[in-house]
């Protein structure tokens, strides 16, 4: 009698493929969970640590009146329900209000914690209590895919999660160690923008255009440049659609400059410089939206320069080689003034980004 | 740890005279702000400016 024939064999070769057609999608699930747990286990100690500094931080520098962990708890677990799409008309209106109440509600929130906490300090906080807050988000996200699917032993509904648990890992390592550079008040890979534009201010009249937005006028080769940055050096973002609607409503301009961080494409060097066309700005889309609607309400054409980095490196402590390029950077948005404009005109140069350790 | 992955990011600032325009670079301290002056220059005495804040990785 040959092996093929042997039923003991036989028993050995079907009941594997029995047990896989039966048990495939479990078996699968369980390796995968293996994967997705470690991940959690990950974003919980993120989520846990941002907390813990944040709770240090207000602690040990705004000298709050109450102690302050149970407010910041119940802040943590705050949302934000986006207003309704369906009928697109007027949404980024909506979107801009939903965002801009709760920031003002943020700030009120931290205020009642420390009424005597300054601008700088205050900003600071907000950050932290920003990061804090998207990774209790991220791990609450997380972990009600991975307990759904689960508890359903469904495992199609666990493969969306491992697909996008490296991207939400590598944002969630980013935040986590972006938390020192905010505390020490240290400038980011995402303030090159400020930074260029910082340096092109100083020694000249600053003036708070909009909310946390600095502006300084000057003369380069006859021509009117209206400088805009976040005001520095607390951790912000300005406002730069307010503060660029505030300068078109009373002058003549004829292009915008903007310089921003971008994120790089795997493969492409870190801290390389690229030039082109259209709004340079990151967020929710509300500023983009709003630059590019008075932009060509008054015919002005944008052109931008952005330095190529990670999400890590733009949210952390700025590189040695995106700070080697603020220089370059500066001579190729010159370059780009004389190029692209003429005598008498007037160009808006934003430095987009947050300006956190960057001053003006 | 021996086999850990995290990198350690060390903060430096960089120090520019604004007349012999000579680089110094130093560890990081709190209170380093772009742009502001910071100590005076070894070779000229000037009062320097800080002229970057940057982290690099501990080789």
């Amino acid at each position: 009698m040959g092996d093929d024939t042997n039923p003991l064999m036989m028993l050995i070769w079907i009941l594997p493929i029995i047990l896989f057609v039966f048990y495939g999608q479990q078996i699968q699930l369980l390796v995968t969970s293996g994967e997705i747990k470690k991940g959690i286990k990950k974003l919980d100690r993120f989520r846990l640590n941002s907390k813990k500094e944040l709770i240090d931080y207000v602690e040990n520098n705004l000298n709050p009146t109450n102690d302050p962990t149970k407010k910041i708890e119940q802040f943590l677990d705050y949302f934000t329900i986006m207003p309704v799409d369906m009928d697109p008309s007027g949404i980024v209106e909506k979107v801009r209000h939903t965002v801009r109440s709760r920031e003002d509600y943020t700030r009120n929130h931290i205020k009642s914690m420390s009424p005597e906490i300054n601008d700088i300090e205050l900003n600071r906080v907000q950050t932290l209590l920003e990061i804090a807050s998207s990774l209790q988000m991220i791990h609450k996200i997380v972990n009600h895919m991975f307990l759904t699917a689960k508890k359903q032993k469904n495992y199609p509904l666990i493969l969306p999660v491992q697909m996008i648990l490296p991207f939400l890992m590598e944002h969630a390592e980013a935040m986590n160690s972006a938390i020192p550079a905010f505390k020490a008040g240290q400038p980011l890979g995402d303030g090159i923008g400020p930074m260029v534009v910082g340096k092109m201010m100083l020694n000249v009249e600053k003036e708070i255009i909009s909310f946390q937005t600095a502006l300084a006028k000057i003369e380069y080769e006859k021509r009117k440049l209206f400088l805009l940055k976040a005001e520095g050096p607390g951790s912000t973002v300005g406002r730069p659609d307010d503060a660029f609607q505030k300068i078109v409503d009373d002058n003549k301009i004829d292009a915008v400059i903007m310089i921003d961080a971008a994120l790089k494409m795997e493969g492409e060097d870190s801290a390389s410089i690229a030039r082109g066309f259209g709004a340079a700005i990151g967020g929710i889309g509300t500023e983009k939206f709003q630059i590019e609607h008075i932009a060509t309400q008054n015919k002005i054409p944008i052109f931008s320069i952005v330095v190529k980095q990670s999400v890590k490196e733009a949210i952390t402590l700025m590189s040695k080689e995106i700070a080697d390029q603020a220089d370059n950077v500066r001579s190729q948005v010159y370059e780009m003034i004389l190029e692209n404009t003429t005598e008498g005109q007037s160009i808006v140069v934003i430095g987009v980004g947050n300006t956190a350790g960057v001053p003006q | 740890m021996i086999f850990s992955k995290e990198k350690t990011i060390l903060a430096y600032t960089v120090e520019k005279c604004p007349k012999c325009e000579k680089l110094n670079k130093r560890d990081f301290t709190k209170g380093d702000i772009l742009f502001t002056n910071s100590s005076k220059c070894s070779f000229c005495g000037e009062v320097t400016t800080i002229e970057k804040i940057f982290g690099e990785v501990l080789e």
